[in-house]
């Protein structure tokens, strides 16, 4: 049942990284929940605003675009990288795999590197149906722009999922602090963002998260030119991503237990 | 305490020497010192919280030591953490594969860390003999308990490890799915694989082990073949004191380390 003489050969990486990405990418469209949060529900809020004046209160085409590709992200980061991730560690299944010879780098970039793909490629479809939807005419450039942004996006909303699960350690405690965590992001880069709660509350949604990345995807979509609000936002997002990425590797624990 | 070397001169596959391992302060492993020769089987024995699985977690290196070596093959576990991993391959007792894959998508997966390639042809004839060879498809949710332990045993065999370290292989097992395990292991030890298992089964470590060593309070108390320590603490008054008839392994096991129920 097994090779016959023992192996003592450091196996190569590439075949480890490439085994590990296979079975993550595998993991996630199984699991569907992933693709769920991340293609379904942008395109649904798209679809729903399209009827009714849901569009103009929100500030236009645009602005609902960047919402649904902003919701797409944040809920697949925060919802389905950080459950999932939180799951793995509390059943044991990233213990299994840190005893193999696979860096531990490796087993978390492989991770990432398929939820960030994913999120690429449901971020493509969004705009797709985005702009078929609001008769939105797009140029390669501004798409390409959307893969930058959600890039960033995506890097942003996992950075802040990988803090929690380094700072939380109980599964049930990580889902209810996502939960909150997403509501109160969600609630802060949309009415904050129009100024119901007031200046203060305005200024600090453009450095939110999602206040950031509605306002990076709104102006690409609109083509508009460089402005002072896009550096924010940008500078913003990096910023999560920095500070987010190192709280949660530096505290990030293999074992719940 | 060091073993004597079961084959004299044969080099040791393991060599663990005065190991301690400490939690926030607390000692739970303490100057534990055993070798494994190749192709043996052997068995590290303990009441629950005895230092067993914090004893496997350093070798695995899960852990880091406060002191003392650790060597496999030759190798440093701290300053080689990566080649020693290629070299075991560990079947932990609290640890699960992914859900959402198949038998095939997780034997694909660990081939690949240990740099195997396995065709779907080769995962189907691989794990016929334990019985999974027609459930391939299957998601690792969907297995039944006994079914999950034989596929991690086909897992922790999948490149032929030098050394595989199995954490309690049988708990929760019928008896017949036991007996599978225990014939299966035999055979990796006749391939020339060496074994270290954790068990609370006096009879699995009877029945399998070549050696075994009891542990408790992360110390260890007695090495040796299970017929030698039988006959080494046979006539101890504790060993005797909870013996029904003849003294057996788990007479000898309960008499050094106690009668009390452990958390």
């Amino acid at each position: 049942m097994t090779n016959t003489g023992v192996n003592t050969a450091r196996p190569p990486l590439g075949l480890a990284l490439r085994s590990l990405l296979r079975a993550d990418f595998l993991v996630l469209l199984n699991g569907k929940t992933s693709v769920f949060l991340s293609i379904l529900l942008p395109v649904v809020i798209l679809v729903a605003n399209t009827f009714g004046k849901g569009q103009s209160r929100l500030g236009g085409s645009s602005l609902v675009i960047g919402l649904a590709l902003t919701l797409g992200l944040l809920t697949s980061g925060l919802f389905g990288y950080t459950l999932a991730l939180a799951h793995d560690r509390d059943v044991g299944v990233l213990q299994r795999l840190r005893v193999t010879p696979a860096p531990t780098w490796m087993i978390m970039t492989s991770r990432v590197l398929v939820q960030v793909a994913t999120n690429l490629v449901a971020s493509v479809i969004v705009v797709i149906v985005g702009a078929l939807a609001y008769g939105l005419s797009l140029n390669p450039g501004q798409y390409l722009l959307v893969i930058a942004v959600s890039v960033l996006g995506a890097a942003a909303f996992l950075a802040i999922g990988q803090a929690v699960v380094g700072l939380v350690q109980s599964t049930s405690a990580i889902n209810a602090v996502t939960r909150v965590l997403m509501i109160l992001l969600l609630l802060l880069g949309l009415l904050g963002g129009t100024g119901i709660l007031g200046d203060t509350m305005k200024s600090i949604a453009a450095w939110s998260p999602v206040g950031a990345l509605m306002t990076l995807f709104a102006d690409t979509l609109n083509a508009s030119s460089w402005s002072g609000q896009d550096t924010t936002a940008l500078l913003a997002c990096i910023g999560y991503v920095a500070v987010c990425a190192t709280i949660g590797v530096r505290w990030f624990r293999w074992n719940s237990r | 305490m060091t073993s004597e070397v079961s084959e004299p001169g044969s080099p040791s596959v393991l060599e663990i020497s005065q190991l301690r391992v400490a939690y926030e302060g607390r000692t739970v492993v303490d100057g534990v010192s055993f070798r494994i020769q190749r192709g043996e089987i052997f068995g590290l024995l303990g009441p629950n919280g005895a230092g067993k699985t914090s004893t496997l977690s350093a070798i695995e290196g899960l852990v880091r030591p406060a002191s003392g070596s650790l060597l496999v093959d030759g190798l440093d576990v701290e300053q080689q953490p990566l080649a020693v991993k290629a070299l075991l391959k560990v079947q932990l007792q609290s640890s699960s594969f992914q859900d959402e894959l198949s038998i095939q998508e997780i034997a694909r997966l660990y081939a690949g860390l240990y740099g195997v390639k396995l065709s779907r042809e080769q995962v189907r004839g691989n794990t016929r003999p334990v019985g999974l060879g027609d459930e391939l498809g299957k998601k690792f949710k969907q297995l039944s308990g006994g079914q999950q332990q034989r596929l991690a045993l086909y897992i922790a065999t999948i490149h032929n490890p030098l050394l595989l370290l199995l954490d309690e292989p049988t708990a929760g097992l019928d008896p017949q799915s036991r007996r599978g395990l225990w014939r299966h292991i035999e055979e990796l030890r006749a391939e020339g694989n060496s074994i270290l298992l954790t068990t609370h089964s006096m009879e699995e470590a009877q029945a399998v082990c070549d050696r075994v060593a009891i542990i408790d309070h992360g110390k260890l108390l007695t090495e040796g073949r299970p017929s030698e320590l039988i006959n080494k603490h046979k006539d101890g008054p504790r060993v005797l004191s909870v013996a029904h008839g003849a003294p057996t392994l788990e007479d000898v096991f309960i008499g050094l380390t106690g009668s009390e129920i452990r958390d």
